[in-house]
């Protein structure tokens, strides 16, 4: 007798996961068979072998020997994900003004179109781009260290330029304003994270791992109240229902006004507010070798 | 007396699903005849002679030797004679459906909790009840208040009436019923109404047959407190009907007036389960007319864990099989 309710209950047990245990067969089936597909094609070889292999240029010397190493090793392990080139250069010289534009050869006076013009002619020469030496995929970030004209300028090139918006070259540079100060290190990591979360092209859950574990805690203890509560039964008696006629019989219904009083009140419009928010980034442009680039400035 | 089929001598019971007299013997409809005992002793048997355990107010019952359905005269004759009654309408089988209608959603139940076997054990029971006629008159006096806000411009107003509110109203209570025995619940047989009352017949003993009864334990005195607050509770609800649309209400006065009573006694339909699930008994009611069921589910922890467990197990698995597949798209 116990063995057959043990057996029912195993039985109903199945009955009830059918469903849940099929989807799990056959999502764990699809990720092998992708998964085994994805290897069998391989990566996307890099097919521009113009460039040079340096990708950490520190004239600035903000960085250590082993910072510079590791931040090497970090982006290798993006562009290899990523399929774009990813440089660094910080320099500390004067951009800005006469005496900058005379003493460099400088096209202009101004901060901005100088870090614009350096960037993008140092990407340029060097012929970086992950498919090619001329308008190839990738970025780079110049960091300009001079005391008063501290600041980066954000290059982008080929398929970054054609992802990134004004908004997501703010987001770039913000990422790096958080830590330079403080952690130069920490600064161009973020830069390089940051790049490879917003070109991350990849399907994803709208939320994060750490929700994969909570979510189903919160639907679990849902469904464990819901399944525990019930009530005895509710009370389906009529107010009517032991009244002959189902009715009462009315004998008297007034209604006698007394008086009445009104309160006035003045209504209150909200004032309307305004804010400024910061604008930067920068639209596409030529560089003085004619490539197209994207890009923008942030200035301290 | 027990009703025994004029074809076979088998007891032919009451069946609700044919609305009359049945043998399940020889499957023979309306042969049923009264039959006396030999003996007129309460305890023994009128069929087989064996010995009825007999308990102080039951009116109807099973012989454990024969299995035939006894009744009692002396407990539904004379000043335990009912006046009414509702015979069953629904049958063992059609309250067995109910039952696992109901609960099929309670998914912590023990397993065998809604099993042929176990729901088999279940029986009906003809549950003595006083029915309470009451005519009333019901007074209501109080202050109402109606408010009303507007806007013009800048400014909102709002405006309070105040009202005199009269109400006089006359409510003839028919048939408040009350059960009058110890072994059901109070509580359980307030929840198992309402009754449908249409199918109220007089009194008749081969309704009995097939289902355990009970005379009524208690006077009518001693329960009627129960059908006055449910009198009482209705009357006023009825009253407060009669004043809605106001924002608030004030009593000021309000009184509800018996001018006149009347008591019967009668027998009401209710189908009994009770399931024993580690050395505690779950007990579920049926109104044996209208299907309503009375009763919480018993819950086995054991199935509770394995469920949920699973549940939480299968969600964390399919969405991190699902983030996985997503990045390798």
């Amino acid at each position: 007798m116990e063995n057959d309710v043990k057996k029912e209950a195993g039985r109903q047990y199945l009955h009830y996961f059918r469903f849940w245990f099929i989807g799990i067969g056959i999502l764990a089936l699809l990720c092998i068979v992708i998964a085994a597909v994805n290897r069998s094609r391989g990566d996307v070889p890099r097919t521009n072998n113009e460039a040079p292999v340096e990708r950490v240029y520190d004239y600035a010397d903000v960085l250590t020997a082993q910072e510079e190493e590791d931040l090497r090793r970090y982006i290798a392990e993006t562009e290899n994900k990523l399929h774009i080139d990813i440089v660094l250069v910080t320099f500390s010289q004067s951009v800005e003004g006469a005496d900058a534009m005379a003493q460099y050869g400088l096209r202009s006076q101004s901060w901005e179109q100088n870090m614009q013009d350096i960037a993008d002619d140092f990407w340029d020469e060097n012929h970086y781009g992950y498919n090619k030496g001329f308008e190839g995929d990738g970025v780079l970030l110049l960091h300009n260290w001079y005391e008063g004209q501290n600041g980066e300028h954000l290059s982008t090139s080929g398929s970054v330029e054609r992802a990134f918006s004004v908004r997501d070259i703010d987001q770039v540079l913000y990422a790096v304003d958080d830590y330079y100060a403080t952690n130069p290190y920490k600064a161009y990591r973020a830069y390089v994270k940051e790049i490879a979360r917003l070109m991350d092209t990849s399907l994803k859950l709208p939320f994060s791992w750490g929700t994969v574990f909570i979510l189903p805690i919160i639907i679990a203890f849902v469904y464990a109240v819901s399944g525990s509560s019930q009530k005895k039964a509710e009370n389906t008696v009529a107010v009517n229902a032991y009244v002959a006629g189902g009715k009462p019989e009315l004998h008297d219904k007034t209604d006698a006004f007394l008086r009445k009083s009104v309160v006035t009140r003045k209504i209150e419009t909200p004032g309307s507010s305004g804010g400024g928010g910061h604008s930067g980034g920068g639209g596409h442009h030529h560089s003085s070798s004619g490539a197209s680039h994207g890009g923008g400035s942030h200035r301290h | 007396m027990y009703f025994r089929c004029r074809n076979c001598g088998g007891n032919a019971v009451y069946s609700p699903e044919r609305h009359g007299m049945y043998c399940p013997y020889c499957e023979s409809e309306e042969s049923g005849e009264r039959a006396e005992g030999q003996t007129g002793a309460l305890t023994l048997c009128p069929n087989c002679g064996g010995e009825v355990p007999v308990e102080e107010h039951t009116s109807a019952t099973q012989c454990p030797y024969c299995d035939s359905y006894l009744i009692f005269n002396e407990r539904v004759e004379g000043r335990y004679a009912p006046q009414m009654m509702i015979p069953f309408q629904m049958g063992r089988e059609t309250c067995k459906q109910s039952l696992r209608d109901k609960f099929k959603k309670c998914l912590f139940a023990p397993t065998d909790f809604l099993s042929e076997a176990r729901l088999n054990s279940m029986q009906g029971y003809y549950v003595p009840y006083w029915f309470y006629d009451y005519d009333t008159t019901c007074f209501f006096q109080g202050e109402g208040t109606k408010i009303r806000v507007w806007r013009s411009g800048d400014k909102e107003y709002t405006e309070t009436s105040f009202y005199a509110i009269n109400r006089s109203m006359d409510i003839r209570f028919e048939k408040i019923p009350a059960d009058a025995s110890d072994q059901m619940p109070d509580d359980v047989m307030d929840l198992i109404a309402p009754f449908q009352y249409g199918q109220m017949v007089s009194f008749e003993p081969k309704f009995m047959s097939g289902f355990y009864g009970e005379k009524y334990n208690m006077t009518a005195d001693v329960v009627e407190t129960r059908a006055k607050s449910l009198m009482k509770a209705d009357a006023e609800k009825l009253l407060r009907e009669s004043y809605a649309g106001y924002s608030a209400v004030k009593t000021v006065q309000q009184d509800v007036r018996v001018r006149d009573s009347r008591t019967t006694y009668g027998l009401l339909p209710v189908w009994k389960y009770i399931y024993r699930y580690k050395d505690q008994e779950y007990p579920f009611y049926v109104n044996g007319q209208t299907g309503k069921i009375v009763g919480k589910a018993p819950f086995s922890n054991g199935k509770f864990m394995a469920y949920v467990g699973t549940l939480w197990a299968c969600l964390t698995v399919i969405l991190a099989l699902l983030q996985v597949l997503l990045g390798l798209l």
